[in-house]
C-alpha cells in the first residue's frame, strides 16, 4: 500500500468517527451560532452608535461576517482543549503508536485533517448559513473563484499550524506532568493573539505587523480575512506564504521533538 | 444544617488538600484561568481603543458590567465545580452511588469537588470591579452599597441555578450538554455588555425568562443613576434577589424531577 493511500485511509476513518456524535455536533452548533449572533450584535451596536462607517478598515458587514467566520473556524482548527495524544502518554498507549511502521507525526496529522474536514462540512458550513440567514444583508463571502482557492489553501495551512502547535503542547507531556496547565494559559493567548476575540486590526497600529506575522494569526485571522475579502490579491498570497512558513517550521519542530521523545521512552524502559 | 455545612467543609477540604499536593500544577492552572479572562477584558479595552462608546456606554461603565458578571459567574463556577462535568457521572453510572447514600443527592454532588484553580477567575473579576469603581465617580449611598453586595450574591445564585439546570438536563441526554453552554458561558458573555445593545427579543428573554440582566445590567443602572432605555419602572432594577430566588426554585424542581427521571446506564 502506498504511503499516501495509508494516510488517506487514516483521515477517512477519523472523519467517520466524528459522524457518530450527531447530537453532540448539533448541540455544539447551537452554541457556536448563539455566540455568533451575540458577537455580531456587539458590532452592530458599535457601528450604530458611531458616526464612522468603518472601524479599522472593517465596515459593518465585514465585522459581522468576521464573527460568524471565526465561530465557524473554532472546531475546524480545534481551539478548545485537545489532549488526545497527551492521554496516550499518560496511559502508556503511546508506545504502540510509536512502534507502528509509519510516521507518528504523519499519522496524527492525517487524523486531524479527517477531523477538520468533518467539522468544515458539518459545523462550519451550517454555522455560516445560520449567519447568512440571521444577519440582515447576509455575510460577505469570497468574491470569486480565486478567492475560494486562496481560502482553501489558507484553511489547509491553518489546520497544519494549529495541529503542530497542539501536537507540541501534547508531547510536552513526555517531559512534564503539567502539559494541560501550560495549555490552559497558551490557549487563551492563541485566541487573543490569533484574532479570535477581536480582529487584529483593532489592536494598536504599531503592534499589527508583529501580530500578523506570528503563527497564531495564521490559525484564525488570515483565513478569516481572506474569507471576508479584507485580504485579497497579492496581500492574500503574502499572508498564505507566512502561513506556509509557520506550518513547515512548526511541523519540523514537531518531528524533531518526536525523535527526542522516542529516546526518552526507551530510557524509561518502555 | 450546621452539621451539613461542617460535612461540606470536611469533604471539600479533602479535595482542596489533594489539589495542593501538586503546587506547580495548581499555580499554572490558576494562572491559566486568570489569563483566559484577562484576555477577555483586554478585548474590551482593544475595542474601546477604536471607538469611544458602545451604545452610549463608556469603557469603565462596561467594565463595571463585565466585573459584576465575571465575579458572580466565577464564584458560581467555583462552588459548582462538580456540575460542569456532570454528564460523565451519568454516562459512567457513578451517580448510582450517590443514590445509595443517606444524604441529599444535590448536596453530595456539590460537595464532591471544588476546583481551587477557579479562584483565578474570581480574583480577576474582583480586580476589574475595583478598577471600574475607582474610575467611575459613583455617588455612593448606603442603598447603593447594599445593592452592589446583594446583586453579586444574587448573581452567584443565578449562575449556580443555571449550572444546576444544565446538570439536570443530563438526566435526559448526556450528548446534548454542550447546548446548555448557550445559557452558562453564553449567558455570562451576554451580560458582560449592556443589554440595551441587543435586539428586543433577547433583552426580554434576559429579563423575564432567564433573568441574566439582574446579574449586571439592572444593578449597574441603579449604581450609575442611568435611565432604563427599555422603559421599565425604576424599582424593577432592585429585583435581583427576587429573580435569583425564582430561578433558584426552578433549579430545585428541575433537579428533583431529573433525579426521579434518572435511569442508570444499566451496566
Amino acid at each position: 500500500m502506498d504511503v499516501f493511500g495509508l494516510y488517506l485511509a487514516v483521515a477517512r476513518m477519523s472523519f467517520r468517527r466524528q459522524l457518530a456524535y450527531r447530537t453532540a455536533n448539533l448541540a455544539g452548533l447551537t452554541t457556536n451560532a448563539f455566540f455568533g449572533y451575540m458577537r455580531a450584535a456587539l458590532f452592530i451596536a458599535l457601528f450604530g452608535a458611531s458616526t464612522q462607517t468603518t472601524i479599522s478598515g472593517y465596515d459593518l458587514q465585514a465585522a459581522a461576517s468576521y464573527t460568524w467566520v471565526t465561530q465557524a473556524l473554532i472546531m475546524l482548527v480545534n481551539l478548545w482543549g485537545w489532549w488526545d495524544i497527551e492521554a496516550t502518554i499518560r496511559t502508556g498507549d503511546v508506545v504502540t503508536d510509536l512502534a507502528r511502521p509509519f510516521s507518528y507525526l504523519g499519522y496524527w496529522l492525517a487524523r486531524d485533517y479527517g477531523r477538520a474536514a468533518y467539522f468544515a462540512l458539518f459545523r462550519g458550513l451550517p454555522g455560516l448559513l445560520i449567519g447568512q440567514l440571521t444577519f440582515a444583508g447576509g455575510l460577505r463571502w469570497p468574491a470569486n473563484a480565486g478567492a475560494w482557492m486562496a481560502l482553501l489553501a489558507s484553511l489547509i495551512l491553518a489546520v497544519s499550524i494549529s495541529f503542530a502547535w497542539r501536537f507540541l503542547l501534547n508531547v510536552s507531556a513526555f517531559w512534564t506532568t503539567d502539559a494541560r496547565g501550560i495549555g490552559g494559559i497558551t490557549g487563551a493567548l492563541v485566541m487573543f493573539l490569533g484574532g479570535f476575540v477581536v480582529p487584529l486590526r483593532f489592536f494598536p497600529d504599531w503592534l499589527q505587523p508583529v501580530l500578523m506575522n506570528l503563527p497564531f494569526a495564521g490559525i484564525i485571522q488570515i483565513p478569516t480575512d481572506i474569507f471576508i475579502g479584507q485580504l485579497s490579491g497579492v496581500e492574500a498570497l503574502q499572508a498564505i506564504a507566512v502561513q506556509a512558513v509557520w506550518a513547515l517550521a512548526l511541523l519540523g519542530l514537531a518531528q524533531i521533538t518526536v525523535l527526542f521523545a522516542v529516546r526518552r521512552v526507551s530510557l524509561q524502559g518502555g | 444544617m450546621l452539621d451539613l455545612f461542617q460535612l461540606y467543609l470536611k469533604l471539600v477540604g479533602a479535595r482542596v488538600r489533594g489539589q495542593m499536593q501538586y503546587r506547580v500544577s495548581f499555580a499554572l492552572a490558576g494562572a491559566g484561568q486568570a489569563a483566559a479572562t484577562v484576555v477577555e477584558f483586554g478585548a474590551i479595552a482593544v475595542v474601546f481603543s477604536r471607538v469611544p462608546r458602545i451604545g452610549g456606554w463608556t469603557l469603565w461603565e462596561v467594565a463595571l458590567l463585565y466585573a459584576l458578571a465575571e465575579t458572580s459567574f466565577a464564584t458560581a463556577e467555583l462552588v459548582g465545580s462538580a456540575l460542569d462535568d456532570f454528564q460523565r457521572r451519568i454516562s459512567e453510572g457513578t451517580f448510582d452511588r450517590v443514590l445509595t447514600r443517606p444524604l441529599g443527592t444535590f448536596f453530595q454532588v456539590v460537595a464532591e469537588d471544588l476546583e481551587l484553580r477557579r479562584l483565578g477567575r474570581v480574583l480577576q473579576g474582583v480586580v476589574v470591579l475595583a478598577l471600574a469603581l475607582g474610575n467611575l465617580h459613583v455617588e455612593w449611598t448606603i442603598a447603593k452599597l447594599i445593592v452592589l453586595l446583594v446583586s453579586i450574591a444574587a448573581g452567584i445564585a443565578i449562575f449556580l441555578s443555571i449550572f444546576v439546570l444544565a446538570a439536570a438536563f443530563c438526566f435526559w441526554t448526556v450528548e446534548g450538554k454542550e447546548a446548555t453552554h448557550v445559557f452558562s458561558y453564553g449567558g455570562v458573555t451576554l451580560v458582560d455588555y449592556p443589554l440595551d445593545i441587543y435586539a428586543d427579543w433577547l433583552r426580554r428573554f434576559a429579563t423575564f425568562v432567564l433573568p441574566l440582566g439582574f446579574v449586571s445590567y439592572y444593578p449597574a443602572l441603579f449604581l450609575l443613576d442611568r435611565p432604563d432605555p427599555l422603559g421599565l419602572p425604576d424599582w424593577t432594577r432592585l429585583l435581583s434577589p427576587i429573580a435569583a430566588l425564582a430561578l433558584g426554585a426552578c433549579a430545585y424542581f428541575g433537579w428533583c424531577i431529573g433525579v426521579r427521571h434518572y435511569q442508570s446506564t444499566g451496566s
